[in-house]
């Protein structure tokens, strides 16, 4: 690092000199850290080992420009989006701006506080935590993130709070006449014995070509609980690339679900850290994927210490040219026995141009463990098929019913009722897309 | 309703030829029993009149109601009122049985110019359907067969031809796996579904099931072909000699392999 080879700068070397000023120290230091790192990385190309599958000319071929410079059109009828169960526990982000007009805090509860991160900074959790949380090893997406960041989402739960309701933050991203990148930043801290369910939505308005590059860090605390669902619906031109992180600690749970559904290119690196005994957590996604879409997801589930239940349900569904990445990491420390741990990544390969990487890694140092792991690439099965044909159905239909019977699996713990349907509505509304698409050709 | 004539079937794309020369005629009201060693082709002959992808007729031809059906799609041959009952049921998971039959009936209800049935008709009409076979009404809300044992897998086939009402029901060894008070059960069941404007044929080992379903005509088929046709004693016949005395029978007249 001393030796700071010259490195070829990508556009989001050439972006950082868009960096905003800020009088707050805490994110003055900040900045000043990330941008020293950020110009001492070089940007990822495919012959990293970590990136070997991953097309990125999506990012490295396209004219960003700094959101001032855009040109993005307002954001209208934002109001549709608005989950009834969050009416008064809503957080409101347009282009990684807080926009408190549409957001609504007042329905929460004693000991919760959930606000803009810009007005929290001299919090002291806040200072602790940010930043502090992220383990991605020279990685320029999350070095940009902190270095452009303004806004953010702060959750932040006192011993023993439980939030009366799931509190919602929408991330929309609005059309533009050029590509711009946004950066939403999100810290929780989730105090012993707390518990809360977060909707984490991300909307493309459009149909333009933008980057999101979400940060999230997660803090469980002892004995505390939380319920995590996160949307991609970003534009089916955008680039999603996200890094959220959770820490659990002895005792907690913390189950998070992600869907793919939208993107052009989606780089997804969800992580779990256990940091103490008795913990409890799944990392489950949904991939909904086709045309020329890319979705890739890198995953670490770190197992510590002893004593731990880690479930990864990862579903894909691959139809058109479409292309789906999964390299799950499973470590298991050790000294970290009685760890149960499940892995299963199940690809459903519609269509003859599809195609599917997939590379279940686990590394295990300690030796009273159970781990689970398969990976499973596959057609509709044609007797399955035949079966629902002989009872009246249309192919179309059976091979419908029997993708959306797929994809269903990983959505049903989504426990918010409104959001369980919408993920349900959007499944149907892939399938039979699919199934019109074979139709007409 | 039924007329196979001279029906030669291969495994698609392989020329492995199963069914040689097959001729059946089942008229409106009958109840055929078509019975014949492991392998001669009984599944295959359902499965091709279902219009299962996997064979190819080569030769012949299937008249269902005076008209062909090679050219149909299976769902097509479910609408104009062929069932199959599968030797092995197929296990759907994620898929209700609930959700299978709403979607089946509505449709073939479509395609037959019938009124499709609201949720709270349809419940009702489920609730009837499930007596008859002595069904729990749990098992509307499992996936469809799966996990289900083998004689719940059988019972839970003629449930769903109970609710579908077809007019050619191809029930393949439904018998096989259903204890002795299911096995009376679902016979019986299968007798009250029975009337004169619908066929059935059922493929069987055992005899003791055509004690419960009279069968007015009694096939054999060994390789591919059906090598005997009689009445219900043929049956019988068969539960004493075996097949070795139609095996010769078979090769004399047959073309031996
Ligand atoms: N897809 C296939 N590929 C190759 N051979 C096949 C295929 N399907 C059936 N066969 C063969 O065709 C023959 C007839 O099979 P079929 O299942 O029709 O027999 P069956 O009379 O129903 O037997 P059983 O009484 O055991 O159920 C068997 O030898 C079987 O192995
Ligand atoms: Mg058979």
């Amino acid at each position: 690092m001393a030796l700071a080879t010259r490195i070829e700068p990508s556009i989001l070397h050439k972006l950082a000199k868009y960096a905003p000023e800020s009088e707050n120290s805490v994110w003055a230091d900040l900045r000043a850290k990330s941008l020293k790192e950020l110009n001492s990385t070089a940007f990822p190309h495919r012959k990293i080992e970590e990136w070997i599958f991953t097309d990125l000319r999506p990012i490295v071929r396209t004219d960003f420009v700094p959101l001032e410079e855009a040109g993005t059109f307002p954001a209208t009828d934002i109001e549709k989006y608005f989950i009834p169960e969050s009416d008064r526990s809503r957080l409101v982000f347009i282009n990684g701006k807080f926009h408190e007009k549409y957001s609504s805090i007042g329905g929460l509860g004693k000991g919760v506080t959930v606000g803009n991160l810009a007005d929290h900074s001299d919090e002291e959790e806040v200072q602790k935590y940010l930043n502090n949380l992220v383990n991605y090893e020279d990685d320029v997406f999350v070095q940009y993130n902190a270095l452009m960041f303004e806004d953010g989402a702060y959750i932040h739960l006192e011993k023993g709070a439980k939030a009366e309701a799931p509190i919602q933050v929408l991330n929309l991203y609005t059309d533009a006449k050029n590509p711009f990148v946004a950066t939403p930043r999100m810290l929780v801290v989730s105090e012993e014995e707390s518990d809360v369910t977060i909707i984490e939505d991300h909307i493309g308005l459009g149909e333009n070509r933008y980057m999101t590059i979400p940060v999230c860090e997660v803090k469980v605390k002892e004995s505390a609980h939380i319920h995590h669902v996160r949307i991609q619906r970003d534009s089916i031109d955008a680039i999603h690339v996200s890094r959220p992180i959770a820490y659990v600690e002895k005792n907690s749970e913390y189950h998070s679900y992600t869907i793919t559904l939208g993107a052009k290119l989606t780089r997804n690196e969800p992580r779990v850290i256990q940091e103490d005994e008795e913990v409890d957590f799944t990392l489950d996604g949904l991939v909904l994927i086709d045309g020329e879409q890319i979705a890739d997801t890198h995953s670490v589930m770190d197992h510590r210490f002893s004593h731990a239940d880690s479930h990864q349900l990862h579903k894909v569904v691959v139809n058109g040219k479409a292309h789906s990445i999964f390299n799950g990491k499973i470590f298991v420390r050790r000294d970290a026995q009685k760890i149960d741990s499940f892995q299963e990544n199940r690809n459903l390969l519609l269509s003859d141009d599809g195609l599917v990487n997939t590379k279940p890694q686990l590394e295990i140092f300690a030796d009273d463990v159970l781990c689970s792991h398969g990976a499973t690439i596959g057609q509709l099965d044609p007797e399955e098929v035949f079966y629902l044909q002989s009872r009246g159905m249309t192919e179309e239909k059976a091979k419908e019913v029997l993708t959306y019977a797929f994809a269903l699996e990983t959505i049903e713990n989504v426990k918010v009722e409104s959001v369980h349907k919408l993920l349900i509505d959007e499944v149907y509304r892939y399938t039979k897309a699919n199934s019109e698409s074979k139709v007409t050709v | 309703m039924l007329e196979i004539k001279d029906l030669h079937v291969e495994v698609e794309g392989e020329g492995i030829e199963i069914l040689k020369g097959v001729n059946l005629t089942v008229n409106k009201g009958e109840i055929h029993a078509i019975m014949g060693p492991n392998g001669s082709g009984k599944s295959t002959l359902a499965k091709i009149v279902a219009g299962h992808p996997e064979y190819e007729v080569s030769k012949g031809d299937i008249m269902y109601n005076g008209e062909s059906i090679l050219e149909m799609d299976p769902d097509e041959r479910a609408h104009a009122g062929v069932f199959l009952a599968f030797q092995y049921p197929v296990e759907v998971p994620g898929v209700t049985n609930n959700t299978l039959l709403r979607e089946s009936y509505n449709t073939i209800a479509a395609s037959r110019g019938r009124e499709e049935l609201d949720p709270l008709e349809f419940d009702d009409y489920l609730r009837d359907k499930l007596e008859l076979v002595d069904m729990n009404p749990d098992f509307l809300e499992r996936s469809v067969n799966a996990g289900f044992s083998g004689g719940e897998k059988k019972r839970n086939e003629i449930f769903q031809m109970a609710v579908l009402e077809p007019t050619l029901s191809l029930l393949d060894e439904t018998d096989s796996g259903l204890d002795i008070d299911a096995l009376r059960i679902v016979a019986d069941g299968i007798n009250k579904l029975h009337g004169e404007d619908d066929a059935v044929v059922l493929i069987t080992h055992y005899q003791r099931l055509l004690n419960y379903i009279v069968p007015d005509h009694v096939h054999v088929m060994i390789g591919g072909k059906i090598v005997k046709s009689g009445g219900k004693e043929l049956a019988i016949e068969l539960e004493e000699k075996g097949y070795d005395w139609l095996e010769t029978h078979a090769t004399v007249n047959g073309e031996a392999k």
